[in-house]
């Protein structure tokens, strides 16, 4: 009878190998990102940041082999729930992603019934901060840290008037209440708080408006998309004052909409490959692979998988608990975007968030 | 800046902007006024004479420059594309539907408006398109406010098409033609007036004039997209129905009247930019119930 014994042996070494898993061990990971739809660039683009991370660490040994499931959101909240279950199911261990933050929200219950350990990248809306069921880690500054450097570039820039202009969206106008309440309260005066229709080209009336309550900086919140001909509108109207705008607004194609008068405007940046001192050998490695250059969230999300990596690899293994703690007690330092360790309500302890200036058609680092 | 000032200068943004509306409006008010349409394409219409123009000056820029002659070649250009466009459109969509009932050729309207945006959504990837002439910054001092050129030449472009259209409408033998099908369109038939050539002469003035307005606002504001139509094809129906549906000197009053009333709204403290929609919108409310006509409109019949 020497048929079942073969069997019973394999699954005694199987079991074996199971318990000393934490030398070798096969790791899938999900990756939730817009692969479809109008924010398909940066989703493809995150996506693709996962792929070099996650074939890094292969190379590099150290026991465990991740793998890696693409789960497309659409950036719609409805696709993103079908999404993330369908992941939730496939036996993953983390997921990485995380780029719309409205997608994004929806799918952290999922995630966190699940007990999956989630590092999201991108996405950064304060909203996601009540709604994280403790699963969650964001490593990209949220709302309250752009405010927060905003205040320091406009106390650097001695500005005692500000004038705010949002679109009356989610986004842009959380961003403007929140700088309104920290400049007031850091003893500004914001004589002008503008909202305006999204897609109304027509900012005269605001121009004149603006002009008139005489700010010393004015501060776009919104999308580059109408803050290109707002820029321009501001300058043509006359006003000589500072110009800042939101990370909504820092896409190259600003200078194309608003021309000279981008010129000096300053902007608040997610820190982008471009400016990262230690991204030069992960924007070359990402070019000769997919043939572009890496989009504005790669590097954050190529930090967020080996992170999570190294969480499990502290963890020894993939129990969600002990990733968890991991993760909280994270002192990461090998990023391309800075170290990371967390806040207790799990959003990341510094604020990342870069100063570019507008210099000759282009984005510039500012020192602030 | 004193308060006059601001208020000066309000005055002359409302105008520029009132200037779109206006002619924008136009276009709704002539189509509602001889075929009974609400052409809901319209603001589209307008973009796509914005992407037409952008392509025409693009063409020119190289030969005449990419100052005012290149531009006002684009606008002309534009205007002759788009007002084809909106002829081909109405043969093809409408003129089928003219028997319909009304709500069929309403929704056939919607269909066509989506139709051009989604076309145009793909044709430009949709991405905000850079529309930027060389047209200086230069203008001229009024005391404190200041005008510039490009505004001048905006609202004079705008006030020389109303005034040929209202010409046109007023002495030309196709203008009465207009006028006579508006009032009955059966009668006059009967009387000898060839319809269909009336409605598409009347599809291709409104048309021009969306071309004529879409060109000029990616001209003068500096981007152009596939979406740009939609708020503004909101806004001049808005015009439209103050200044009196079916009205024409109705509907260039009601686009002076919403650009200032916009700029103003702005202006007023407590209410503000946040605001100045509901202000503008009160106040098309508060036209509706005293006069429902609209400011010029005529009080019609309804016939069954």
């Amino acid at each position: 009878m020497r048929l079942p014994v073969t069997p019973a042996l394999a699954g005694l070494a199987l079991a074996l190998a199971l318990s000393t898993a934490t030398i070798a061990a096969d790791i899938k990971i999900g990756v939730l990102v817009p692969t479809t739809g109008s924010e398909a660039t940066y989703g493809q683009d995150m996506a693709n940041a996962v792929q070099i991370a996650q074939e890094e660490l292969n190379k590099a040994g150290g026991g465990n082999t991740y793998s890696m499931v693409v789960g497309d959101d659409g950036c719609d909240p409805q696709q993103a729930v079908n999404a993330a279950t369908k992941l939730a199911s496939s036996g993953i261990s983390g997921v990485v992603g995380g780029y719309c933050s409205g997608a994004t929200i929806p799918t952290l219950k999922i995630f966190g019934d699940a007990k999956i350990p989630m590092v999201i990248t991108a996405a950064n809306s304060t909203k996601l901060i009540p709604a994280n069921p403790g699963n969650a880690y964001l490593i990209n500054s949220t709302g309250n840290d752009q405010v927060a450097k905003v205040l320091e570039v406009l106390k650097a820039k001695n500005v005692k008037a500000l004038a705010i202009v949002n679109e009356g969206d989610a986004y842009s106008q959380d961003l403007a209440t929140l700088a309104q309440k920290g400049f007031t309260e850091a003893g500004g005066t914001v004589p002008s708080f503008e909202t305006v229709n999204k897609g109304e080209q027509d900012f005269s009336s605001v121009v004149t408006k603006i002009k008139a309550a005489n700010p010393d900086a004015v501060f776009w919140t919104a999308y580059y998309a109408d803050g290109g001909p707002f820029i321009k509108q501001l300058r043509e109207g006359g006003y000589g004052g500072l110009i800042i705008v939101g990370d909504g607004s820092t896409s190259t194609e600003l200078f194309k909409l608003a021309g000279d008068a981008a010129e000096g405007v300053l902007a608040l940046s997610s820190p982008t490959p471009d400016f990262l001192p230690n991204a030069k050998a992960f924007a070359d490695t990402y070019k000769a692979k997919f043939g572009n250059a890496p989009g504005p969230y790669a590097a954050l999300t190529y930090d967020g998988m080996k992170l999570l990596a190294s969480a499990i690899t502290t963890a020894g293994g993939t129990d969600p608990a002990k990733v968890m703690d991991a993760l909280q007690k994270s002192d990461f330092k090998d990023g391309l975007a800075g170290e990371i360790t967390f806040r207790d309500d799990h959003t990341l302890a510094r604020s990342n968030f870069i100063v570019l200036e507008g210099k000759g058609g282009a984005w510039a680092l500012a020192k602030y | 800046m004193t308060l006059t000032t601001i208020l000066a200068q309000q005055l002359v943004n409302g105008l520029v902007l009132g200037s779109f509306y206006a002619l924008v409006a136009l276009g709704y008010t002539m189509v509602f006024g001889v075929v009974k349409l609400l052409n809901f394409a319209h603001g589209d219409l307008y973009m796509t004479g914005a992407f037409v123009g952008f392509l025409a000056f693009s063409l020119v820029a190289g030969t005449l420059g990419a100052s005012w002659l290149g531009v006002a070649l684009s606008i002309l250009l534009s205007m002759i594309a788009v007002g084809f466009l909106g002829v081909i459109i109405e043969r093809i969509a409408y003129a089928p539907m003219l028997k319909a009932p009304r709500l069929s050729i309403l929704i056939t309207a919607l269909a066509v408006s989506l139709v051009l945006q989604n076309g145009i959504l793909t044709l430009s990837n949709g991405q905000v398109l850079p529309f930027s002439p060389k047209l200086g910054f230069a203008g001229i001092n009024l005391g404190d406010i200041f005008i510039n050129y490009k505004q001048i030449a905006l609202a004079g472009t705008a006030a020389v098409l109303m005034l040929g259209l209202e010409l046109f409408v007023s002495r030309t033998q196709y203008g009465r033609a207009m006028r006579a099908v508006s009032v009955d369109k059966d009668m006059s038939e009967l009387m000898g007036i060839d319809v269909n050539r009336v409605i598409a002469v009347t599809f291709f003035l409104g048309s021009a004039l969306a071309a004529a307005a879409g060109t000029m606002a990616g001209a003068y504001y500096g981007s152009i997209w596939y979406f740009m139509g939609f708020l503004i094809g909101l806004k001049a129906f808005t015009a439209a129905v103050i200044g009196g549906i079916g009205s024409i000197p109705g509907a260039m009053l009601g686009g002076l009247v919403l650009g200032l009333l916009e700029s103003f709204g702005t202006q007023i403290p407590g209410i503000g930019s946040e605001w100045k929609d509901v202000f503008s919108f009160s106040v098309l409310i508060l036209v509706l119930v005293f006069k429902p006509t609209g400011l010029l409109g005529k009080s019609e019949q309804e016939r069954m």
